[in-house]
């Protein structure tokens, strides 16, 4: 039995700048099942990020809901946000966000140590970096490591706490496509194996379409979408 | 509960190992080191200062023979002794008169210490015996004994073991008498010193109800019971009585020097403490801007604001109590270090002063920690956790009252735990807030001007300017720093420099350390002769005559004098006077004239000590009565004048007109420096004039030297922290600004420019912050020292030309220090700066 695991009703997002109001996201409404992944795709500007932010609670909509895993985010302070991203989600980002004073295995360790929710959080970081590849390279820090094997680490942090939802913000927009392409397949293979749902935000076609599900933005409107309720 | 204390274990844990794990980081470095800075300063000024004080402290205690003493026509009452025991401290009772000393042919009017066996509490009487010339320490007479000095024995024709009376007992002499402590305070004394035990004074008569005695009442025992104590003594004052602490007494001796270092030290504290407060401000600043995007990243991974911000709170305690423990300890072995260093300078034994100033060092730490790491520390916690997706979204400012409130109580605290002086700060900081904001804006101005001249300059000056005039602001903030800390550099080195030059005059390395007393009119010739073959030096001899003064414009100058006063004091003994055509060495003339040039018919004239005239109520133009003995002279105040009673030279309250004195007994007086190789020459005199007193002041020389190398020292290696202090801020603050000036760079490289051009550019950026920051420097500094010295350390003030290299000394510290922090630009690949940027 499937139930909704991300659901947005007429999202929108203002922002006040110098010259008066700019409507960043128009009314974006739509509906997601566990296990479900999600691509939302658009241009250069069209609210993509600013739509993922609201979706896992990062930011806070200037209109609408949005429930994640059951908790409406707009009814929750931001301490209260941050516990249900901690127990439920994990992210990827484009550009890796990794903490350049910690090793590889550090960074992935990093959210298991915060949480106490392994009590070996060595081993378990060592055997997910093992997982993407990076077995040789557990000491290494970020500098010393290329763009791929940056984001296989991004990958292997996101996925440590066995998140129920996974966030990705253009995970192979600094990759090379060779590179992009053996990241997303790391990135379905482990979202299969965990059965995690996915919602990524990319501009590559290619990397939507291998979704289940596509919502494509224009200047903040959600102007089609496929397999979205 | 036990959830509690497991999850705030856990959480120290995590920020410890983070904390180990970003290890390497430069901003960590630097926060390290400015904390490491600022407690070993701190520590070690708090060592050095109270070392240097317990060892004047201990130098002034031994001349006073106590840590506390009571003077006064009475003795202490017994509720004052028995508050003194209560207390735990030690106590030795003295009386002091002048009594005629005598043998069946000869008497001596002489100055008797009658005290009990517990005399002297500090420091020792130095006597000798005929048989054993080599003077010994410590003793005291028996009852039934004297100890008195050889120029009594001389003028009785005594000799040891001999009986001399002293009222209505005889008294064997058993002692020579060659020193004995507070000897050196009564150096004018022109009778001889003899010492006797106090059980023997009821049978000698001598002291009778009336009768013209002193007591001294001397305390001895821990610092804390003796500030007790001398509180409660001085809240329970008999009439009369007067307390003296060694502060008061060791002020007395060197008192302008040592009120001058204490400022000096407060003022190298309070630079040393703001220089490394700043840097732990822009390292912390820079701590916290490059953990925003970590911070976002825990925001994400479920961190609430209060939990990130707990783990960085962990991570900067750990880095302060590190960096504390390390810098209490270097400043514990920087301060042994120096003193082991002038070992044979300073001779006394250097009391230990316990773990105190290390605490203390420890607590500064801290407080600049929290006041001036917590403003960007308390930015981290507001981070929204969507700047993950969006780098511009920056924390909500902090309150721009909390940031500069909490450096400001930080600052108060840390100059109320040094005890540092308000007047001072307000001068200093004052001088350098009017002095930012005056040149802040004439900067702001310029840059603006600058910024159309800049259109026709070579690429290398619009590339390097037009990067400052672009952040134009940023760049005042810089000069404005950089400035201060040049400036306060700057300010450490000519007040140090000024200080111990104005010390080494008023006490040069041959100070006399003779003095000649009773030289009779007829002698005053071939006694200048002898003296000058002898030192190379012809001596200046000023006549003395004693005179007692006795009224105020017809009324009686004893009711004129409040109690316990200077003035008091001096009218109630007789005074040596003298008569001058010159104002002698020393003194400066304050007001009124020196002998004027109409002669006063009428009235002859005086001039008076100022601070004396102040005590008494006299003013120029008033009327004075001296009583000398057979007559009296009625003079008329014609010139007040300031003396330096630190000079070893013969010092007068009262000058005479020249020829007003004339038909009085007259002696003559003179000091002159004799090595201690020249001993013969001594004894020589001595035979060839026997009616002439020689009083050696070895002893108070070499305690005035000994002090005045002490806080010299203490001065010249304070000068090493504030230096250090100020080189950490500037690396700081150059690694504030690093970042940028990297990208920048290394943008430049990839579109081609050439590492000259880029050198060039960087040269002429950091020349011109240099020179501008060198000029702030300069217009602070002759501004602070003009009201220093004017309002506190009360020395003259002139220009100091040699500060125009400033600018100059600015532009090379700051381009090598920028160059050389920046060096990476050239030698590192674009790319990899641009990745890392």
């Amino acid at each position: 039995m499937t139930h909704c695991i991300l659901s947005a009703r007429h999202l929108s997002k203002v922002v006040s700048i110098e010259e008066g109001n700019l409507c960043i996201l128009d009314d974006i409404s739509f509906q997601l099942e566990a296990g479900d992944s999600l691509a939302i795709v658009g241009t250069s500007g069209s609210g993509k990020s600013t739509l993922l932010g609201l979706l896992a609670g990062l930011d806070l909509p200037s209109q609408g809901s949005v429930a994640l895993a059951g908790y409406d985010l707009g009814q929750l302070n931001e301490d209260q946000r941050a516990r249900v991203r901690a127990e439920q989600v994990g992210f990827v980002f484009q550009s890796f966000q990794l903490l350049e004073s910690l090793t590889a295995l550090e960074n992935v360790m990093l959210p298991l140590e915060l949480e106490q929710r392994s009590s070996q959080p060595r081993q378990q970081a060592t055997a997910l970096l093992e997982r993407v590849g990076l077995g040789k390279r557990l000491h290494h820090y970020p500098r010393q490591l290329s763009g791929g094997e940056q984001q296989r680490v991004a990958l292997a942090r996101a996925f440590a706490c066995q998140p129920k939802i996974l966030f990705a913000d253009e995970p192979t927009g600094n990759l090379d496509r060779a590179t992009g392409q053996h990241i997303s397949d790391l990135l379905f293979e482990l979202n299969d194996e965990q059965g995690t749902t996915l919602v990524l935000v990319t501009h590559e076609e290619r990397l939507a379409q291998r979704c289940q599900k596509q919502l494509r933005l224009e200047g903040g409107r959600q102007v089609s979408e496929h397999g979205v309720a | 509960m036990q959830s509690i204390i497991r999850t705030s274990l856990h959480r120290l844990m995590l920020g410890l190992r983070q904390l180990w794990r970003e290890r390497r980081s430069s901003e960590i470095h630097i926060l390290f080191l400015a904390i490491v800075i600022a407690v070993a300063t701190s520590t070690s000024i708090g060592y050095l200062s109270a070392r240097l004080k317990a060892s004047m402290q201990g130098q002034a205690a031994e001349f006073m023979g106590a840590d506390l003493r009571l003077s006064g026509a009475q003795a202490a009452t017994p509720q004052q002794i028995e508050a003194s025991l209560n207390l735990g401290l030690q106590h030795a009772h003295v009386v002091e008169f002048s009594s005629v000393v005598s043998t069946e042919q000869y008497l001596q009017l002489s100055s008797i210490k009658a005290a009990d066996a517990a005399y002297p509490l500090r420091g020792q009487i130095i006597s000798q015996t005929a048989a054993d010339p080599a003077p010994q320490s410590g003793g005291y007479p028996q009852p039934g004994e004297v100890w008195a000095e050889q120029r009594l024995l001389d003028a009785l024709n005594v000799h040891l073991g001999d009986l001399i009376e002293i009222g209505r007992i005889s008294l064997k002499v058993t002692r020579i008498l060659t020193q004995e402590p507070d000897q050196a305070a009564d150096i004018y004394s022109l009778m001889p010193h003899v010492l006797m035990h106090l059980d023997d004074l009821p049978a000698t008569d001598v002291v009778q109800p009336g009768s013209r005695v002193r007591y001294r009442d001397l305390w001895a025992g821990s610092p804390p019971a003796l500030e007790k104590y001398q509180e409660y003594l001085e809240a329970h004052l008999e009439p009369g009585q007067r307390v003296q602490g060694v502060k008061e007494s060791s002020g007395q001796r060197v008192g302008t020097a040592l009120q001058r270092a204490e400022h000096y030290l407060n003022l190298a504290s309070l630079i040393t403490l703001l220089l490394s407060g700043i840097a732990v401000a822009l390292a912390a600043t820079r701590f916290a801007n490059r953990r925003l995007d970590a911070c976002a990243l825990l925001r994400c991974l479920g961190q609430t604001s209060s939990q990130s911000l707990s783990l960085y709170a962990v991570q900067l305690g750990a880095l302060g109590l590190g960096a504390g423990v390390i810098g209490a300890i270097l400043g514990w072995a920087f301060q042994y270090f120096v003193f082991y260093l002038v070992r044979n300078l300073v001779q006394v034994e250097l009391p230990p002063t316990g773990l105190g100033p290390a605490l203390l060092g420890l607590s500064t730490g801290f407080t600049m920690l929290i006041g001036f790491a917590l403003p960007p520390l308390a930015a981290l916690g507001q981070v929204p956790p969507a700047r993950i997706l969006r780098q511009d979204s920056l924390p909500m400012p902090i309150s721009r009252w909390l940031a500069q409130g909490s450096a400001l109580i930080a600052l108060l605290i840390l100059m109320w735990q040094l005890r540092l002086d308000t007047q001072l700060i307000f001068v200093v900081l004052g001088g350098a807030c009017i002095i930012a904001v005056v040149v802040g804006a004439a900067l702001l101005w310029g840059l603006k001007a600058l910024k159309n001249a800049l259109q026709q300059a070579p690429l290398h000056w619009r590339l390097g300017l037009g990067q400052l005039i672009r952040h134009s602001l940023s760049t005042v903030g810089q000069v404005l720093a950089f400035g201060l800390i040049l400036l306060s550099m700057a300010l450490i080195i000519l007040l140090r420099a000024e200080l111990i030059s104005n010390w080494r005059e008023q006490l040069p390395e041959q100070a006399p350390n003779q003095f000649a007393i009773n030289i009779q009119p007829d002698e005053q010739q071939a006694f200048s002769q002898r003296i000058d073959q002898v030192t190379g030096q012809t001596p200046s001899l000023y006549p003395v005559i004693r005179g007692r003064l006795t009224q105020i414009n017809g009324s009686s100058a004893e009711q004129r004098a409040r109690p316990d006063s200077q003035g008091e004091r001096a009218i109630r003994r007789e005074l040596n006077v003298t008569w001058s055509q010159e104002l002698p060495l020393g003194n400066q003339l304050l007001s009124g004239t020196w002998w004027p040039s109409t002669p006063n018919k009428e009235l002859s004239r005086v001039s008076l000590d100022a601070e004396l005239a102040e005590s008494l109520g006299i003013k120029l133009q008033d009327r004075l009565t001296f009583d000398f003995g057979s007559e009296q002279r009625e003079v008329q105040v014609s010139s007040l004048r300031s003396v330096n009673w630190d000079s070893l030279q013969p010092n007068f309250y009262v000058i005479f007109e020249p020829g007003s004195l004339e038909g009085l007994a007259t002696t003559y007086m003179t000091s002159f420096y004799l090595s201690a190789q020249a001993n013969t020459a001594l004894v020589q005199l001595a035979r060839d004039f026997p009616s002439v007193t020689l009083i050696q002041v070895d002893a108070l020389l070499a305690q005035l030297q000994s002090i005045l190398a002490q806080v010299s020292l203490a001065v010249e290696s304070l000068l090493v922290f504030v230096l250090a202090a100020g080189v950490i801020l500037l690396l700081a603050g150059l690694l504030a600004t690093l970042d940028e000036r990297m990208r920048q760079g290394a943008i430049l490289r990839a579109l081609g420019a050439q590492r000259q051009l880029l050198q060039r550019a960087r040269l002429t950026e950091f020349a011109f912050l240099g020179a501008a920051s060198g000029f702030i420097a300069f217009l602070g500094c002759e501004l602070i020292t003009a009201i220093l010295y004017h309002k506190l350390l009360g020395m003259d003030w002139q220009p100091h030309p040699w500060l125009l290299c400033l600018p100059l000394l600015g532009a090379l510290i700051i381009s090598a220090a920028g160059l050389l922090g920046t060096n990476r630009v050239l030698r590192a690949s674009p790319l990899e700066l641009l990745r890392e940027h």
